[in-house]
């Protein structure tokens, strides 16, 4: 759940391709790093459509809040009642989750569960896509790499692989646009090489030149009939106090 | 010899009464060893049959980079050492165990996939005891060795009826390998067991090898060390604190050759600690000539001498590569960094020393454990009490010992604060991990002890008040006996043999009572499903253990208290004049 939010809120693909001579996948991958950092604070309201096979549906609001400078988030629950006030802090390698039932914070482990999702701590660290995985090349040393059709998208299809061994997928497939690399389509492989989730990106804002994707579809095709739709609005770049990012303003949203 | 056998005779000059005395003792001699061997039988099922398979005895933990999951340890054959020569030792197995989302036919539900060695000898006793926990009820344990089948698995009934599977089915399971992969998998059902233990019904069987080989372990790697020992209550702290102290870490180095634009050069590669208080010190203690203390206490920040930087022909911000022989593996490993501060030699741990990020370097470190100093190379020590000591990343973080459940869990929540970024080495025993199955245990046997302590009550009362009516009974008896020359000793130890005699009797018939119901308890069957206190029983049935200690130290002390309540009467009978015993009317 976290992890879709994340991932949501982390990519905010750049308008303009980059190119670098030898690999075609590196400089999309580059791409994505470079506006992974945010050069803005910003807020949003997040909404999880969660379908689940055998529970039926639960939705699931929340506000972010996020500042790259000094690697800081904090997600407040909205909804369900039983969540709403709950939170999570993170500030540098200190990572936090607050209960308001019993006004507690508890130290968040860095491959921990969170909130019972399958969510960890490590997800939320801010490394570069570049840094974790590369592109997958064939017998011939070429890259997985293809022009096609998404629909009625031309699209560029290409299979990255993790270079570390501490990412949750060990390989991936993207489908980006070929004029300006938005990412449109990721599935998302186990060790095994069994698909495991496809996130399709179904609608972009612009915010400052920079693409924000609103609406995603994330399919679990392990677990058949279970998807979740996470919906972003509100977004609002600029400055955010700094008492934001503190333990006491966690608290003090539930009182 | 004479008063033995007067003893005797006056038991039967009063049968009904003996009898009715006796008959009570008898009964609550059954009731002590039965509860006594099932108090034994307790503690024998939590030691031997459910510690043994949950935690072990003595366990031997590790997590790197404070990752609960990443159970890991890095070179198995040095873990191996620091337990060898311990004849306490039954069996040391990695404990691998990991939570996973099955499906089945139609069904999901969330299971545990442990890591079984099936090809390690068991000796006779070993393997009765592991066929009576998991009774196989379809197929066998070998056939999780068939390497002609996609990871067979042996499940237990309770899950794969949730599941809806049978033998020769496929369930397909997701889980996060140790690194936090997501990895998937087919198991192949080829065995349904059955187990009275609730808490073991999500248990999935696995061959090791292939558990720890979908998780993510090298064949060099060990997960946690599960130690099962010989009488563990007594020997388990005395051993765990023996490995605690032989697992004492040295500092972490990597002897290797480093290349910048002057050349190829030995150096000594060590990772500095990097919490803000060590921070503090290193730059305390370094004069900087370039590049910045800021770029070098990031997480890839390295730290080169001045000396060694004109070697080498690097300044900050260039790139030096770095290529080390591994310990495992054949190929040298070649990795690169880049230079963030240049320091004076004065105050330097070493000539040759690149420091770096503990972060950085134990990515290096545990992902390639280095190999040794080589031949010739003299090997590196920052001394003891040197300035530098405690500020070098050590091979590992050894916890402190801990000797309850309290401590233990303290420990814990210190790592998650800490962000250790080495691996956590915990040496812990069962009375830190599984506290809560040895309550139940002390529970049952104070259960025991209030149960005897009210059956020696009744007896006291018993016994005091027929010795009472009898001295009554006797006492012109007992006045004849001393007018004919009986001393005042023997009268007492006469009174005190009947005691005697009469506890002796009644407790062998008590014995035998014992056993009889014993026996006869056992012969029914309990099938207590999904009730936690299933996991007492064995096959079904309740589990009597009597120990020839257990049973001679009650019957010792009843006839004890017997003998000294009966003193005080015997004492008093004793103690009477003859002429007023003679003239006594009642």
């Amino acid at each position: 759940m976290f992890k879709i939010i994340f991932a949501l809120l982390a990519i905010v693909i750049a308008l303009a391709p980059g190119y670098c001579a030898g690999s075609r996948v590196i400089p999309i991958l580059d791409a994505i790093d470079a506006n992974y950092k945010m050069k803005k604070d910003v807020s949003a309201k997040v909404s999880l459509t969660q379908q689940r096979a055998e529970q039926g549906t639960k939705i699931i609001d929340m506000t972010y809040f996020r500042r790259d400078s000094d690697d800081a988030f904090l997600i407040t629950m909205d909804a369900p009642e039983n969540e709403k006030g709950n939170g999570y802090l993170r500030v540098g390698d200190n990572f936090w989750m607050y209960r308001k039932n019993t006004r507690t914070f508890q130290h968040v482990n860095r491959d921990e569960s969170i909130g019972g999702s399958d969510a960890h701590s490590e997800d939320f660290e801010t490394r570069k896509l570049a840094e974790l995985y590369g592109p997958v090349v064939d017998s011939s040393g070429t890259e997985k790499f293809s022009e096609e059709m998404l629909g009625k998208v031309p699209v560029y299809r290409f299979e990255i692989k993790a270079r570390v061994n501490d990412v949750d997928y060990p390989r991936q497939i993207f489908w980006t646009r070929r004029d300006n690399n938005l990412l449109l389509k990721q599935e998302s492989y186990s060790l095994s090489g069994t698909l495991m989730q496809t996130a399709y990106f179904l609608k972009f804002t612009e915010i400052e030149g920079r693409f924000v994707p609103v609406k995603q579809l994330f399919i679990d095709e392990f677990e058949k009939g279970n998807k979740t739709i996470v919906e972003i609005s509100d977004i609002v770049p600029g400055k955010l106090d700094d008492k934001i990012f503190t333990k006491a303003y966690l608290e003090n949203l539930s009182k | 010899m004479l008063l033995i056998r007067l003893s005797l005779r006056n038991l039967l000059r009063q049968k009904r009464r003996n009898i009715l005395l006796g008959s009570a003792m008898a009964i609550g001699v059954a009731i002590l060893v039965t509860a006594n061997s099932f108090s034994h039988g307790i503690s024998d099922i939590m030691f031997n049959k459910i510690m043994r398979y949950v935690t072990g005895h003595v366990a031997i933990r590790f997590n790197e980079r404070g990752g609960v999951m990443r159970e890991i340890f890095r070179d198995k054959a040095r873990l191996l050492e620091a337990v060898k020569g311990e004849p306490v030792i039954e069996s040391a197995d990695e404990a691998i165990g990991m939570f996973a989302r099955a499906i089945g036919n139609g069904r999901s539900d969330n299971i545990v996939l442990v890591g079984v060695d099936t090809k390690k000898g068991l000796s006779e006793k070993a393997r009765r005891e592991v066929e009576e926990s998991f009774r196989l009820v379809e197929g066998s344990w070998k056939d999780v060795e068939n390497a002609a089948i996609e990871n067979p698995v042996i499940i237990s009934a309770e899950k794969a009826r949730y599941l809806n599977v049978r033998r020769n089915d496929v369930i397909r399971v997701r889980f996060r390998n140790m690194f936090g992969q997501d990895q998937a998998a087919r198991l192949t059902v080829v065995g349904i067991m059955k187990n009275d233990n609730i808490f073991m019904q999500p248990v999935v069987f696995l061959e090791l090898p292939r558990e720890k080989e979908l998780l993510g372990y090298r064949p060099y790697e060990t997960a946690s060390l599960s130690l099962k020992i010989k009488d563990p209550q007594k020997n388990a702290t005395a051993l765990a604190d023996r490995i605690h102290e032989r697992l004492k870490p040295g500092t972490a180095v990597i002897y290797a050759s480093a290349a910048g634009g002057a050349g190829r050069r030995p150096v000594v590669v060590l990772g500095y600690k990097s919490d803000d208080e060590s921070k503090k010190k290193i730059a305390g203690s370094l004069k900087l000539v370039s590049g910045s203390f800021e770029k070098a206490f990031k997480k890839d920040g390295v730290i080169v001498p001045a000396g060694l930087a004109r070697a080498l022909g690097v300044s900050a911000g260039s790139a030096i590569g770095i290529r080390y022989a591994r310990k495992f593996e054949k190929e040298p490993k070649e990795a690169f960094c880049h230079v963030s501060a240049v320091c004076a030699g004065s105050g330097y741990p070493g000539e040759n020393v690149i420091l770096m990020n503990d972060s950085g370097f134990y990515d290096l470190y545990y992902e390639d454990l280095p190999a040794g100093p080589g031949r010739g190379v003299k090997p590196y020590s920052p001394g003891e009490n040197g300035a530098w000591s405690g500020l070098l990343a050590p091979e590992w973080v050894l916890l402190k010992r801990t000797f309850n459940t309290e401590e233990y869990r303290k420990k814990y929540q210190e790592i998650a604060r800490n962000k250790w970024k080495g691996t956590t080495i915990d040496v812990s025993t069962m009375y830190e991990t599984a506290s809560d199955i040895l309550k139940l245990e002390s529970v049952l046997k104070i259960i025991t002890i209030s149960a005897v302590l009210v059956l020696f009550f009744i007896i006291l009362l018993g016994v005091v008040n027929t010795l009472r009516m009898t001295i009554r009974e006797r006492t012109r008896e007992i006045g004849t006996v001393r007018a004919i020359g009986m001393q005042r000793a023997d009268v007492r130890n006469m009174f005190i043999l009947e005691t005697f005699f009469l506890t002796l009797f009644s407790s062998a018939a008590g014995m035998a009572l014992g056993f009889t119901a014993m026996r006869l308890i056992s012969l029914l069957t309990f099938h207590p499903q999904d009730n936690p206190l299933g996991m007492l029983l064995v096959n079904g049935h309740l589990y009597f253990l009597p120990t020839f200690s257990g049973i001679a130290g009650s019957v010792l002390l009843i006839i004890a208290i017997a003998v000294i309540t009966a003193w005080f009467p015997a004492r008093r009978a004793a103690n009477l004049p003859p002429a007023q015993a003679l003239r006594h009317f009642g």
